[in-house]
């Protein structure tokens, strides 16, 4: 028989300790890490540490008090035991493109920086995987695999900069997750440090391992299960060809039937973005596409699979698309006019930094037949606020990304943009949805935790939580909301202000 | 196989979650009797041995359908519902689920989650952990907790329906559940090949990473599995070599392309003999390989879990013992029937013992899948602790610290 654990000693751990530089302590710590990664492995310098005080969501700002670049699992783990030793808190941190504040050093603490741990150390296509460290950049996986057939599918936007571990933690999604899934259906096992700097392994290549699915459990935990310090990732096949097309409604409704439509006849899009008559417009006054500025959506459909099989789904979507009411349709013949119809969708935020000096994505979701009716809310909430709110997202998913414009030297307006935000999280709960499709709550909307899941949730939650890490050593104070109880310090949202969009 | 039970077990049907939760308190302050979370039965031999004394939860009236909107793809479901009434009602509106469930007349969606229950089609459209967006369960203290919700991207709090999958009753009740569906495709078709020799059949299946065509499952089977299957699927299969089954699906003339292509790229290995297999026959022949890894009488099937790469080299040494063998070859995982002849428990632990040393402790697991329940408390259902079982230990315990909660079988899942 195992021996049940003892279930109260988690709340009897000390405090933390708050590092301070010039203290004994500080300078002990500082020393043993020097020994250990090398005067290049660490910065304490104030200046230098301001580069890490916050990650793609710039609202909350905190730096941390030491940053070290560790260059193996065994470094990981040794630093984390340090910390432990030293009783400071810790967190990781990839390329730091988090929009909910997933690498917030509440606390201040060591920030374990993994970018120098971005090695590819098995490929192997028979047998489908590959073995990366957390911080190899997501398309330097697929830039790797070029010419096999082969591809990492999760593809979050920020692909280009964001990191393997960082899509584990957050459970990343992207443009492709509609027919490719999100990461955690990609991760097969990993190696990870856990809060007290043992290394554990979890899952594997092979397709399955008997027992509970404890990868499974382990991606998406946003940093508070410890540190992934190599991934097991599932490759897949590319698909032979595809065929991209852009489609104008006239009205949102009539764009949203169309995509249920698609998806009712069958056909699962590999892309299906939609771009509302507010983003059309912006795009327009920007890059002069040829939009037309009346047009109530655009949506942006690809199809990808086998040859043989596309122009038959494509002659389907037309014809769904009629019934739909479509008002133009244009498909891309060559490879130069589908990278022209993609770079319509891809510098829509480029055109949003020519209206507005500075704005806040959310990242709500809603089942995706209820889709007209979140998005006449965010019409409804922009005219209520006087905010101009303007849309583009994953429509296929009901993952709508509102971007609210303002000017964040204006004060009032902040807090008008905190207020419609809130509003329309609100309102996508009250639509069957979920505040968060594939940013993680983070700090940011830890508030909105206890609206979603009762007591017993987050205690259940909890629990899982402190078995992998009872004192919150580890990146302390993210996406459960704190016990009432409890006396460390909160961090509430002080302003929004431009957050890269995804 | 059904099981005869030594030991002594009551019956408690919950007809709500919160009733099952007040019980499950109840159980936990006063009682403490061991209770067994069963849906259809189908893997009671494994799971609850026959010696076990406690309560059977039956969630045969946990069996409401909560929430279907048609057109969001996603339905709601009470986890005693049966396979077949899900499958009835989804496919009367174009969706599936796309995991492959044996006796699914009698299999419940709870039961699904708990065993990991999967087939053919997991090559393409992965297993029920990829189809769980929300889930509701029962802790051994009787704490309903929920994780997820409704919708199909969500990443709001820890995803706690992945620890449940294959969590065999061990670590709470599953009360309720969220399923992502997906789109019945217009049409199926299988291919077969016949080959002479474990080598050829590796040669063929590591062809198939770079293949033109996208099966949506590649089924291998031995002579032995394959007079069998083709006894259950009344249709014939080559019954003196290695048979592998290749399924496409999707449109008619893309399905039949993908089939021609296939007997093409694969001439290069010289097959005895392919055949085409479409319409019912195909339907037939698919739902044979369903249903076989737990159709046999024989007192043992184990399954084994290796990489596809490795996986011929297994079945070559397990065809040497007379196992009669299918697998979910691209994925590496293999079901064994052990021969009559292993007629002894001690003949079992012998066959397994070989078996052993034809996986890689580290990249392999071999697992009992179903036996006769009288030696279901002798045999270890894992042949080595899996990655994370100090961990899974602790989560065992923290979800269920009264150890109430099919406790023994946790216990015995690895041999001490």
């Amino acid at each position: 028989m195992v021996e049940p654990t003892n279930q109260t000693m988690p709340h009897a751990a000390p405090l933390l300790e708050e590092l301070e530089a010039g203290t004994p302590s500080f300078s002990a710590l500082v020393q043993k890490l020097t020994q250990l990664l090398g005067k290049d492995g660490i910065l304490y310098d104030a200046d230098e540490l301001l580069v890490y005080e916050c990650d793609g969501y710039i609202v909350d700002k905190t730096a941390p008090d030491i940053v070290v670049f560790p260059s193996s699992t065994e470094q990981v783990s040794a630093t984390v035991k340090l910390c432990n030793q030293f009783n400071v808190p810790f967190l990781a941190r990839g390329a730091g493109t988090s929009l909910s504040g997933g690498c917030l050093p509440i606390g201040g603490g060591v920030m374990i920086v993994l970018t120098k741990m971005k090695k590819i150390l098995e490929i192997n296509l028979r047998d489908r995987y590959a073995i990366v460290e957390p911080g190899m950049v997501n398309l330097h996986l697929t830039n790797a695999l070029k010419g096999t057939g082969y591809h990492y599918a999760p593809d979050p936007s920020s692909q280009g900069s964001c990191t393997i571990g960082g899509n584990i933690a957050t459970n990343s999604g992207g443009p492709h997750t509609l027919k490719y899934g999100v990461t955690t259906n990609h991760v097969l096992g990993l190696e990870a440090v856990m809060p007290d700097g043992t290394i554990i392994e979890l899952g594997g290549p092979t397709a399955e391992v008997p027992g509970y699915d404890m990868h499974g459990l382990y991606v998406g935990n946003e940093g508070t299960f410890g540190i992934c310090t190599k991934a097991t990732v599932r490759l897949t096949r590319d698909p032979e060809s595809l065929r991209t097309m852009l489609a104008v409604f006239q009205t949102i409704a009539d764009a949203t039937k169309s995509i249920s439509a698609m998806i009712a006849a069958g056909i699962i899009p590999a892309a299906l973005e939609m771009m509302d008559q507010g983003i059309i417009q912006a795009v327009e006054e920007a890059f002069h596409f040829g939009f037309p500025l009346d047009a109530g959506a655009v949506l942006l459909i690809e199809v990808d699979g086998l040859e043989i099989a596309l122009d038959e789904e494509v002659r389907q979507i037309l014809e769904i698309c009629h019934a739909c009411n479509v008002r133009d349709i244009q498909s891309a013949n060559t490879p130069e006019e589908r990278l022209l119809i993609w770079k319509s969708r891809k510098q829509a935020f480029g055109a949003i930094g020519r209206l507005s000096p500075s704005y806040c994505t959310q990242d709500g979701v809603v089942p995706r037949t209820r889709l007209p009716e979140i998005l006449e809310f965010i019409e409804e909430t922009s005219q209520r606020f006087g905010l101009r709110i303007v849309n583009v997202f994953h429509a296929g998913d009901g993952n709508v990304h509102p971007i609210l414009l303002f000017d964040e030297r204006d004060q009032k307006q902040i807090q008008t943009v905190l207020e419609a935000s809130e509003a329309i999280l609100e309102k996508c709960l009250e639509l069957g949805g979920s505040v968060t499709g594939e940013h993680g709550i983070g700090v940011e909307k830890i508030n909105f935790m206890s609206r979603i899941f009762n007591k017993t949730d987050l205690a259940t939650m909890e629990t899982v939580r402190n078995l992998f890490n009872p004192r919150q050593i580890c990146s302390r104070d993210k996406v459960l909301p704190q016990h009432q109880t409890d006396e460390k310090s909160t961090i509430t949202q002080s302003h929004p202000t431009r957050r890269a969009p995804h | 196989m059904s099981p005869t039970h030594s030991g002594s077990l009551e019956e408690f049907i919950p007809a709500s979650q919160t009733e099952l939760s007040r019980y499950i308190t109840e159980n936990a302050a006063t009682s403490q009797k061991q209770l067994f979370p069963v849906g259809g039965r189908t893997s009671l031999s494994v799971c609850c041995p026959s010696s076990q004394s406690g309560i059977q939860i039956c969630t045969s009236q946990l069996n409401r359908v909560i929430d279907y909107p048609i057109h969001d793809m996603t339905i709601t479901v009470e986890a005693g519902l049966r396979l077949d009434e899900l499958n009835e009602m989804i496919s009367a509106q174009g969706q599936r689920l796309p995991i492959d469930v044996p006796q699914s007349n009698r299999a419940t969606v709870g039961g699904v989650i708990a065993t990991n229950t999967c087939g053919p089609k997991r090559f393409s459209y992965g297993t029920i952990r990829d189809y769980v967006i929300g889930i509701s369960a029962i802790d051994g203290t009787g704490n309903l907790f929920k994780s997820g919700g409704r919708v199909v991207k969500n990443v709001a709090g820890y995803d706690l329906a992945k620890m449940l999958v294959g969590s065999l009753g061990t670590l709470a009740v599953i009360s309720q559940v969220t399923l992502n569906l997906r789109p019945i495709p217009e049409s199926m078709s299988m291919v077969w090949f016949a080959f002479d020799s474990c080598q050829t059949v590796e040669r063929a299946l590591a062809a198939l990473i770079t293949s033109g065509t996208r099966p949506t499952a590649i089924e291998y089977c031995n002579s032995k599995a394959a007079r069998q299957i083709a006894a259950e699927s009344r249709f014939e299969l080559p019954s003196e070599h290695h048979v592998i089954c290749i399924c496409y699906e999707g449109p008619e003339n893309v399905v039949k392309w993908q089939a021609n292509k296939i007997i093409e790229e694969w001439n290069l290995f010289s097959p005895l003999s392919s055949q085409i297999v479409e319409l019912e026959h195909a339907t037939r022949l698919y739902n044979a390989f369903t249903e076989y890894q737990t159709s046999s009488d024989d007192p043992v099937t184990l399954k084994a879990v290796v990489l596809p790469s490795q996986m011929m080299k297994f079945v070559d040494a397990a065809t040497k013992l007379n196992i009669a063998i299918q697998a979910h070859a691209a994925d590496g995982i293999v079901f064994g029937h052990l021969p009559d002849s292993a007629s002894s428990l001690e003949d079992v632990k012998q066959l397994l013992s070989q078996l052993k040393k034809e996986i890689d402790p580290k990249t392999g697991h071999l697992t009992i899948y179903q036996c006769e329940s009288e030696w279901a408390a002798l045999l270890p259902l894992f042949c080595a602790p899996p990655p994370g079982w100090d961990l899974m230990k602790q989560l065992k315990n923290s979800l269920d610290p009264g150890q109430l909660l099919n406790a023994q079988r946790f216990t015995d899942l690895v041999e001490t």
